[in-house]
């Protein structure tokens, strides 16, 4: 900054674009591709069970932009350095491959008419389907790298409640999402139970006649958005070791209800 | 929506960027945007649609004449390759207006290329590509 131009801000989209701009580019990318994605919803008459074969995709690129945009948000508070690093570029290149691969996949399966996950109909869709759980292991694992890496950054800037918050969140999405996404890669659907007649949550599309794996999953991967959010609270609520507590508490409390509708939907149970 | 209902959208649409590029003289910028980037856009979007949702239940291929010829038997597959026609022909038109203004070529010159292009995408290519050739000699 010189003497001479204005100190200004930086807006939030052009600290996004700074500090991470391979996930906020690929952001902007899969929320473009929804244009094409809508198109064929409105013209194709296919369904996938009970619903329009088009609604998953496009489930998981509004799912994955968000993702993205949430690391591409947090990723200022890396230790300095670390962003412009060869080890860091080279990880999220890793991260934007498995992206990447999952919506093809699930576009593709889609497009062909057919399912992505649980589909061991043919040799090829069994190793995709094999493949592309590890792509999904590694892209969640972006949150965990991340979560460490704030844990180890002294000079954040962020009130103590908030930094611990935000790690929290980052490695518990990653431990919950692997547990819950992971137990529920093994088993064949997401439903747990009989019979399943269609009655769903709206937008969720949870089934509110059997248990679905799909509600603790949703919630452990949305522990980086539900902590942090916490963690604003408490440090407002308290100061000092108390708002940590508040905060250790909170990531006890959110473990446990991802833990409580996980054992709901294995016993078969619906959320609702 | 129905093919034909998409084919009776696409034809004006398309109409309306040759229009542009005829009448593009009057107001080059607006016109080329229009020819050059929305109309293609929009008919790319429903292009990509419809194979998105149509080219895995369809029969034939590439491979030979036999299955190309197979392939446009399905109704929503033929309306794809008919939006792929509109749009890229457009593209040529958008592109061949932008060049003639560029290099100086006189619009009354440009419009019969336009004119063959918007019937018969190659050919109007081939004669502006010979226009530009052979204009380029007579300023050398």
């Amino acid at each position: 900054m010189t003497a001479f131009s204005a100190p200004s801000r930086p807006t939030f989209t052009h600290r996004l674009w700074t500090d991470a701009p391979a996930f906020t580019g690929l952001a902007l990318l899969i929320l473009l591709a929804m244009a094409p994605l809508l198109l064929a919803m409105l013209l194709d008459p296919r369904l996938s069970g009970a619903e329009d074969i088009w609604l998953k995709p496009l489930k998981f690129h509004i799912a994955l932009a968000i993702y993205l945009v949430t690391l591409a948000a947090f990723a200022r508070w890396l230790p300095e350095g670390m962003r412009a690093s060869r080890r860091w570029r080279g990880f999220v290149a890793l991260v934007c491959l498995c992206v990447i691969a999952e919506l093809l996949w699930i576009g593709g399966a889609a497009a062909m008419g057919t399912t992505s996950h649980f589909n061991l109909s043919s040799p090829p869709w069994q190793v995709l389907y094999s493949l592309m759980g590890l792509a999904a292991a590694t892209l969640t694992s972006a949150s965990l790298v991340m979560g460490l890496a704030i844990h180890r950054n002294p000079a954040t800037g962020l009130h103590p409640a908030i930094k611990r918050a935000l790690v929290h969140g980052l490695i518990l999405t990653f431990l919950l999402t692997l547990l819950t996404a992971g137990y529920m890669s093994s088993t064949p659907g997401h439903h747990v139970g009989t019979p399943v007649t269609g009655a769903t949550l709206p937008l969720f599309g949870w089934s509110r006649e059997v248990g679905d794996l799909r509600v603790a999953h949703f919630l452990a991967t949305h522990a980086l958005h539900a902590l942090p959010l916490w963690g604003l609270a408490a440090a407002r609520l308290a100061d000092g070791p108390r708002s940590l507590a508040l905060v250790g508490a909170g990531s006890l409390a959110f473990t446990l209800l991802v833990l409580a509708t996980f054992a709901q939907a294995i016993a078969g149970q619906p959320l609702l | 929506m129905t093919p034909d209902s998409l084919f009776q959208i696409a034809n004006p649409l398309a109409m309306a960027g040759w229009l542009a590029l005829a009448l593009s003289p009057l107001a080059p910028r607006p016109a080329l945007l229009l020819a050059g980037v929305v109309v293609p856009l929009l008919l790319s979007l429903a292009y990509a649609g419809l194979i998105l949702a149509f080219w895995s239940g369809a029969e034939g291929g590439f491979a030979t004449l036999a299955q190309v010829q197979l392939l446009f038997t399905d109704p929503h597959v033929a309306l794809a390759g008919w939006l792929h026609y509109l749009a890229f022909d457009l593209l040529i038109g958008a592109w061949a207006t932008r060049t003639a203004r560029d290099e100086g070529i006189p619009h009354l010159f440009l419009l019969p290329c336009l004119a063959l292009t918007f019937l018969f995408g190659p050919a109007g290519f081939l004669a502006f590509s010979a226009l530009r050739f052979t204009l380029s000699r007579l300023k050398g």
